[in-house]
Parts: C-alpha cells; structure tokens; sequence
C-alpha cells in the first residue's frame, strides 16, 4: 500500500500534478542551547496560490508550543515580539531567518528523532513538513 | 534626544571625525569599518557581579584582556545565539592566523530572574572556552548599563514568558578595564576579523 502510494506521488509529480498550495524550503532548526528549553526554526514559506495564506497555527508534536516571533532592530536595539499570524502573499514568499521572523519552539518533548511542523491556517492544516536534525559535526 | 543621547551621539561624531582625519592622514589606513572607537577611554563603573562559577566579581574582571561583551539572555533564542556565535567565529579565525592577544567574549545577562550563574555558565561554554557570564541583582547590573549606555528593558509579564529588549551592539573594553568602542549590529564575522587586530592595536 504504502509503495503504491509512493508510486503514485512520483508518477503524479512527473505527471505535473498542480504544485501545492503552501511550500517549505531551507528549513532549519536549531538544538536548544546547553539547559535551555527552546529551539528557533528557520525556513521560507511560499505560496503557490493566487490568494495570500494565512498561518494562523503552528504545532509541533516534539514541542510543547510553538509561536511565531519577530525580531526587529531598531536604533540598535533587538525587540522579540510574537506574531499573532503570518501573512504569506500570493505567488511571493516569507522568510523565517536569524534577527528576523521566526519561529520559536518551546518546551521540547523528544528531539531524538525527526521534528514536525504543521501548518494551520484557521482551522485547517494546509502543510506538514519533517526535519532531521544534522549529524553532530556536520553543520 | 536626552542629554545621555546627545553625549553619545556627540562621542560618535567625534570618533567619525576622528576616523575620517586619520583615514585622510595615513597612508596605510587601518581603521576598523565597523567599530567605533571612543574619544575618552573611561573606566566602567563599579559594580558587584557574580560570575558563571557563583564567584563574586567587581569591574576589575574587566582588566587583563580585550573583551567583547554582549548584553543579552539565555531564553533569547535567536539574536543572543546569533551574536555569541558570530563572536565565537571570528575568535577562532583570528586564532587560526595567530592572532594575539585574542579577546575574551563576556555575557552580561539583562534577565537576571531567569540567568543563574549555572545556566549562564552552560550557556556561556557553549561558545567556547575562557568565556565570562555575568549576572547578579537588577540594581548591580543597572550600574553598569545605565553608565555604559546600554539599554535593556523587560516586556510582557505572562509568567515566565517575558522577553528582554536590548541594546544588540558589543562593548570593547580594553586591558586597563576602560571602555574602548563600540560595535553595533548586525554583527558580522568578517568585520571582527578586520577590525579587532586594528582595535587591539590601538592602546
């Protein structure tokens, strides 16, 4: 069953099925560092569609909350604020990066194996992705 | 603008005025791109800190070597890491081409609440060895950002969630323990590497 499916996503990948509405890329989370209890993600959201997406939700099964934050420097000065949603436009991109907007991942669960991220937009998930963390020494 | 702002910014054209004459002057320019060098090497003020072993410390910590020092917190998941990384790379460049002396990275924490010597300490190491956290009560770190200028304030009171908001530059003190400049965000490795054999070469 699961080959099938699998074979099914390639032949419909070759096939030019549409492209999903919601794409993650250059994904990054870090450890959390020596006792502490968060990580930041960073990432590049982009929507393929011709309406601006709304995250409204992000959840992470190996996380006990995650939140969107931004971090803006303004007359030298670092501010962390969260994000109540996050705003993707049509056919454009959000970047999710150092000293920027990001997210913040807290209360980690169990990082021994791969994160989650699910995407919501109201109530509806609209993406799921998986990270591995880098073998120690590889980053 | 407060008075405090108008010395500051006072200091600050002097020092461009400063570094725009010897830019002119020197044949072989070396002026650092992204420090500022301050006028009147003024000692830090006192204070009475602990370090990230529980040892009580005073700003005669700050004589003996150049020192980098970062004002920030250990729940700040992005900018601090950011930084404390930034200034842990260019130290291991500058040691690669046999820099010497090399500069000692310190962590003021502004979150004293939640910055226990220990978790200072964990957090501190992590960048490397010979680094120095500092933390302690609100007033005795008070002491020493209100005279240097720096600002941090608390936001957000749910819980335990509050964060910090911060001055984000490094403060450069030199081996007498007296302020030497300034180096504002973003903070970049390949100026550091630049800049701080030029900035240590200065006194």
């Amino acid at each position: 069953m699961r080959a099938a499916l699998l074979l099914l996503a390639v032949l419909l990948t070759a096939c030019g099925a549409p492209e999903p509405p919601l794409v993650v890329g250059e994904l990054e989370i870090t450890k959390p560092m020596p006792g502490r209890r968060m990580s930041a993600g960073y990432l590049v959201l982009a929507n393929n569609t011709d309406e601006p997406l709304r995250i409204t939700r992000v959840e992470s099964p190996q996380f006990n909350s995650v939140e969107v934050h931004e971090t803006t420097i303004t007359d030298g000065v670092s501010r962390m604020r969260k994000l109540a949603e996050l705003t993707v436009p049509a056919h454009d991109s959000v970047t999710l990066q150092r000293g920027g907007k990001h997210l913040m991942l807290m209360g980690p669960k169990d990082l021994e194996g791969a994160v989650t991220l699910q995407f919501f937009s109201g109530g509806t998930p609209i993406l799921s992705v998986n990270y591995t963390f880098p073998e120690e020494g590889d980053q | 603008m407060s008075p405090k702002n108008l010395v500051i910014a006072a200091a600050v054209a002097v020092a461009l005025a400063a570094g725009i004459f010897l830019a002119i002057r020197s044949t072989a320019p070396a002026v650092p791109a992204s420090a500022l060098i301050l006028p009147e090497p003024e000692p830090v003020p006192q204070f009475s800190l602990l370090n990230q072993d529980g040892d009580k410390v005073d700003q005669s910590v700050f004589e003996g070597q150049w020192d980098l020092v970062f004002f920030g917190f250990t729940h700040c998941p992005d900018i601090c890491p950011t930084t404390l990384q930034v200034l842990a790379t260019a130290k291991q460049t500058l040691a690669g081409m046999g820099q010497q002396p090399l500069p000692r990275i310190v962590l003021v924490s502004v979150d004293p609440e939640r910055d226990t010597p220990e978790i200072l300490g964990q957090y501190v190491d992590y960048f490397g060895d010979g680094n120095l956290g500092l933390t302690g009560t609100i007033e005795e770190i008070r002491k020493l950002t209100t005279e240097l200028g720096v600002y941090f304030e608390k936001r957000g009171t749910e819980g335990d969630n509050y964060v910090v908001d911060h001055w984000a530059g490094v403060y450069v003190i030199d081996p007498d323990g007296k302020r030497h400049s300034l180096i504002g965000s973003p903070h970049v490795v390949d100026n550091y590497v630049r800049d701080l054999p030029i900035l240590m070469d200065d006194r």
